[in-house]
């Protein structure tokens, strides 16, 4: 691939393709828990895949609840699990 | 103007017909190329007969009447007179379009059963991890178990193998002799016996041995358990076993997306397995004038299916002729429909997978502990009474994941079927997709 995507994730550098969603930029690095729940605080990862079980949300950019398995991932975005 | 939205095979096969006699037709869908779940690529789609998506995606790309609208997020849809108005959001901005007709064709997601462990990373639907790994070229894990029913296990089972995954098991819950019941629905679908082989020769590729009568009952920390369960989904006595896995991929057919049709008012029905879907007439027009519905919102039947309702209501809303050719083919891919749920039905045993403190509405994290207080102790006789104790279904998927299960297991507990007023009710969604209060205030404008 010519152009390679760079973003963080809780801070970290994470390295993608252009096109790839941030869900699958994250998971190809080997993590799999992208947030963890408000009350049991479990960790949590895409579920459906496709928009609509909403178990992926994430901060991006200050912008909370953006499905992660749909957010194309862009250069120099910040994505955290929480705000 | 005709507005299809969704750019699976209903969505494409509808904008394709409508094009024929030259009608202005504008395509709207959410994903950034089209395809839809079923096509969903990268460069290019592979799989069974993918030469039918290519020559459905030249016409829509080359043809002049259709204009093509990605990445767009429909979350409503209003009347203006007697036109239909459609308002979408696109890259944070909101767009509206105006047309005399509606097609709507937003298809279907995997159907998911609670299971201690349903909720931890890793245990996905198989739409997931196809989508993972078709739309951004990623794989869940090396080593995957496959299991759930019905015939899409398949297609994902290959495709991982395909890519180099370690399919560690493929466990179909029902027993495939339930197909014996559907002879007639067979013999007026050979063809599926070609895709059948066409898998077949795929698994033996890979030495993947799919097994009958087994299902995950439960995943945690790298380890999925798989039970022996009877015709009626309950665990048998039989020593479960447990097997090393990254991921799961596991799900139970398929439940028609009905919020934007809901949205624009149209009836819906309960058919005989308690699936919520669409009441369409033989064009697929819906009980909303000028509003027509394709594909799996009004009933699962597959791509096949799907291409062809798809084809008949792009015919309808431009005013062409739809030959009797047409329908037959369609009464014949409506039988392989009935046969596919006769023969992959869920039993209501997966209920006795689930302990005290799994979670069942996934969202606002309510187990089944929590559920079963809201019945016994409080006195909840419904689901929607249940759902306003615990929150079951109240968070940010509106439902669309747990509100079947959620209701199925409030019945069980009070010993009552799950009425269709009920079904039908936990189907519909005032929005679509999260919009803000300032992009709402200004559409209204």
């Amino acid at each position: 691939m010519s152009e390679i995507i760079s973003f963080t994730f809780n801070g970290r550098q994470v390295q993608c393709e252009p096109g790839q969603s941030i869900a699958a930029a994250v998971i190809n690095t080997g993590t799999l828990s992208l947030r963890t729940t408000r009350f049991g605080e479990d960790p949590r990862s895409i579920f459906c895949g496709i928009g609509i079980c909403f178990d992926c949300v994430v901060v991006v950019d200050g912008v909370a609840n953006q499905r992660a398995c749909l957010v194309t991932a862009q250069s120099g975005m910040k994505v955290e699990s929480r705000s | 103007m005709i507005i299809v939205i969704g750019a699976g095979p209903a969505g494409l096969a509808a904008a394709e017909a409508a094009a024929r006699n030259g009608s202005d037709v504008a395509l709207i869908d959410s994903a950034p190329r089209i395809g839809g779940q079923y096509w969903r690529h990268r460069t290019e789609v592979s799989g069974y007969r993918s030469n039918r998506a290519e020559a459905l995606f030249a016409k829509i790309k080359t043809s002049r009447s259709v204009t093509y609208i990605s990445e767009a997020s429909v979350w409503s849809i209003e009347r203006d007179g007697s036109l239909i108005r459609v308002n979408y959001l696109q890259g944070g901005t909101e767009s509206s379009l105006t047309a005399e007709k509606l097609i709507i064709a937003t298809g279907a997601y995997d159907r998911s059963l609670p299971f201690p462990g349903w909720d931890q990373p890793g245990s996905m639907t198989p739409g997931a991890v196809q989508a993972l790994y078709k739309g951004h070229g990623v794989l869940a894990g090396k080593r995957v178990v496959v299991a759930g029913t019905g015939p899409f296990l398949l297609p994902v089972a290959t495709t991982l193998a395909e890519a180099g995954v370690e399919i560690v098991g493929l466990y179909e819950a029902h027993s495939p002799l339930r197909w014996t019941l559907s002879p007639v629905a067979l013999i007026f679908n050979l063809s599926k016996f070609a895709e059948l082989i066409y898998y077949w020769r795929l698994l033996a590729k890979h030495g993947i041995r799919p097994q009958f009568g087994r299902v995950v009952t439960s995943f945690a920390h790298g380890q999925a358990t798989i039970s022996h369960v009877d015709s009626d989904f309950r665990m048998k006595a039989k020593r479960a076993q447990t097997i090393e896995v990254d991921a799961v991929a596991v799900g139970w057919g398929f439940l028609p997306d009905l919020t934007l049709g809901g949205i624009a008012g149209c009836k819906q029905r309960v058919v005989s397995d308690g699936t919520t879907v669409f009441d369409v007439d033989r064009n697929q027009l819906s009980s909303q004038p000028n509003v027509w519905i394709a594909g799996e919102a009004t009933g699962i039947g597959g791509a096949d299916l799907s291409l062809l309702e798809g084809e008949i209501a792009g015919l309808a809303a431009s005013g062409q002729e739809i030959s009797s050719r047409l329908r037959i083919k369609r009464f014949a891919k409506e039988l392989f429909a009935q046969a596919l749920s006769r023969s992959y039905p869920i039993r209501d045993g997966w209920k006795s997978w689930s302990n005290e403190d799994t979670v069942i509405c996934r969202c606002e994290e309510v187990t089944l502990a929590n559920i079963k207080e809201s019945v016994v102790e409080l006195g909840a006789e419904d689901s929607r009474t249940a759902k306003l104790f615990t929150r079951a279904g109240m968070g940010l998927c509106q439902g669309r994941v747990c509100s079947r299960n959620v209701a199925e297991i409030v019945a069980g507990l009070t010993g009552c079927s799950v009425s269709d007023e009920e079904r039908i009710a936990s189907s519909n969604r005032p929005i679509a997709a999260p919009i803000s209060l300032g992009l709402l205030g200004d559409g209204k404008k």
